[in-house]
């Protein structure tokens, strides 16, 4: 590992407490009410890519040339130099948040750390929460703005866009980020919905049973989230640990 | 009225009865038959931009057809002055123009760029199945799903992106057309262009200046700033006329992407000689207007007589002259006093 890389390492990660709440969840059926959600705890950002190469140190079985393909996908770690070495082409991306990995590289990072992925409903809770270092008109307004962007060349360094009240950072607007339960709800790719139970989660033109219908911003995660599989690495998407 | 009359009216009520009868069992045969004719070979679809159109085919057996898709999302120029965050299929909007003939068996790959930002499907009309596709494709940036169909139906149909928002979807741009040739083939004519129509909503009016977001407040209330051919104000006008020569007769395969307005689709200084209504079997002549609705199609043909440039519009005329649904055929050759003079 060059000093660099060694250096850039961030050793405590701060977490933050995320009180009881209720998700109201986006999709409304006949039996869904608002869900409770318990007090936990969230990373303050998400995990880097010095973070993720603290753990694949530790977990050889996790480095890409090593990792069993049932569990990432040929774009596990792509942009990565080599097995331990995130390179130097990338040193503007060491704090940045790690991407192309998989659920199941998430999963186990975050159990190697004592932690784990958040649910859906605890990160719609975290993710809902106000900035509190921008000014924006509205929360759905800016993720649609971050959507509408082409990706950057270069993946910013986390913190760069805005903390919420959680004093959590970056909760949109950077990456996209794994969830526990990411394809608990959406079985079907037909975001319109052809079965019994979809049905009433989207109609042809969008959203006669969505709880906020404006929540364009809500949809597209729904959507992403339903796309995925446990094996995908994306461009776009990271993760960051509850407990 | 007396009982002959009844009689009258008894019989011929019996025989419109049968007619429909008769009507619907020659639907039902030709899908089945197109259900099990035979496929012979493969061939990879020749994919085009618009205004181009692939070739006619020519084949007279089906085949099994391969259609590579791509997802790409794309900042472009909306106009001179405006760039517009744009969710294509394939690069450009419309979409790329897939043919095949009725009775392929068309299979389909649709491949999401790993840079894109969000999931996207697709659906076909001219699939009968699942969400014309979409219940099979939901792909994240970086994937892919490939699914078959047999083209039963001939005709022109819409694909468009389904995934939710998917008003968002189609307002970005996520639409094209797919001809499905009937196995009698069609005509033969000069000249075949692709057009298509689709309205956009901006934070910014119309050509305001930069780079300018999606604006969901205005695409629900259905207050486009831009209608557009082509996706693009001036796509097809000036140089990028489509050229065409007196005595030619021009095709064009004229789509509607919506999201929201129906279009009154006219030529102005021609007469849509044949109108192939909604993009299906149906033939109209001598036709001036004709209505597309938002994911629907149409096929015009017209014999072009005399020379000039020949203006595509959206006859619900405002948005011609303000929202910029214009595109324009440049006839060029004689003139022909018989048909076309001024008096002086």
């Amino acid at each position: 590992m060059s000093f660099a890389q060694r250096n850039a390492v961030i050793v405590a990660k701060k977490m933050h407490h995320i009180p009881m709440g209720y998700y109201k969840p986006f999709f409304v059926t006949k039996n869904n009410k608002p869900l409770k959600v318990t007090a936990f705890k969230m990373d303050e950002f998400a995990v880097t890519n010095v973070e993720f190469l603290e753990f694949v140190i530790a977990n050889p079985a996790w480095r890409k040339t090593k990792v069993n393909k049932l569990f990432a996908d040929t774009n596990y770690l792509r942009y990565w130099e080599h097995d331990i070495v995130i390179g130097k082409k990338n040193k503007n991306i060491y704090n940045s948040p790690v991407v192309d990995v998989s659920w199941f590289a998430a999963q186990a990072y975050c159990k190697w750390k004592n932690k784990r992925l958040p649910t859906v409903a605890e990160w719609e809770l975290a993710g809902n929460a106000k900035p509190k270092n921008i000014k924006i008109n509205s929360l759905t307004e800016y993720i649609l703005g971050w959507y509408k962007k082409p990706n950057l060349f270069v993946l910013p360094n986390v913190k760069t866009t805005y903390q919420n009240e959680f004093g959590l950072y970056d909760m949109h607007g950077l990456i996209w980020e794994w969830t526990f339960n990411f394809n608990s709800f959406i079985s079907n790719g037909d975001s319109r919905g052809n079965t019994q139970d979809e049905q009433k989660a989207f109609c042809a033109a969008g959203s006669i049973n969505v709880a906020d219908r404006t929540d364009y911003a809500g949809f597209l995660r729904f959507s992403y989230r339903g796309s995925l599989k446990g094996n995908y690495c994306i461009a776009n998407l990271g993760f960051r640990c509850a407990k | 009225m007396n009982t002959n009359q009844s009689k009258i009216l008894v019989m011929v009520f019996i025989t419109g009865l049968f007619l429909v009868s008769c009507n619907n069992n020659a639907v039902t045969e030709k899908s089945a038959s197109n259900a099990t004719e035979e496929i012979k070979g493969e061939e990879v679809a020749v994919l085009t931009d618009a205004p181009n159109v692939p070739p006619q085919i020519t084949r007279d057996y089906a085949t099994k057809v391969i259609v590579n898709l791509e997802v790409i999302e794309k900042v472009m120029k909306i106009s001179d002055s405006t760039d517009y965050a744009f969710w294509t299929f394939g690069g450009k909007v419309p979409g790329k123009f897939i043919r095949v003939r009725e009775g392929d068996l068309v299979d389909f790959t649709l491949i999401n760029m790993p840079d894109s930002k969000v999931s996207h499907n697709i659906d076909l009309h001219a699939v009968n199945g699942p969400g014309g596709g979409a219940a099979v494709t939901n792909v994240a940036p970086g994937q892919s799903a490939r699914f078959q169909f047999k083209a039963i139906n001939p005709g022109l149909y819409v694909y468009h992106c389904a995934t939710g928002p998917v008003g968002m979807h189609i307002a970005n741009g996520m639409y094209g057309l797919i001809m499905v040739e009937p196995k009698s083939g069609m005509t033969k004519v000069d000249k075949e262009y692709y057009v298509m129509q689709g309205d956009f909503y901006t934070k910014g009016k119309f050509e305001a200046k930069g780079l300018q977001e999606f604006d969901q407040d205005k695409a629900v209330a259905e207050h486009p700033d831009y209608v557009l051919f082509n996706g693009r104000v001036r796509s097809s006008t000036g140089a990028n006329a489509f050229p065409a020569t007196v005595g030619e007769t021009v095709r064009l395969y004229a789509g509607n992407g919506g999201p929201n307005l129906v279009s009154s689709f006219h030529v102005i200084g021609e007469i849509f000689d044949k109108v192939y209504v909604e993009g299906g079997d149906q033939v109209n002549t001598n036709v001036q207007t004709t209505l597309i609705p938002s994911g629907g199609s149409s096929i015009v043909e017209m014999k072009l007589q005399i020379p000039g440039v020949l203006n595509i519009v959206d006859h619900s005329i405002f948005r011609t002259f303000h929202k910029g649904a214009l595109a324009q055929i440049k006839v060029t050759g004689n003139e022909d006093p018989a048909i076309f003079s001024k008096i002086k």
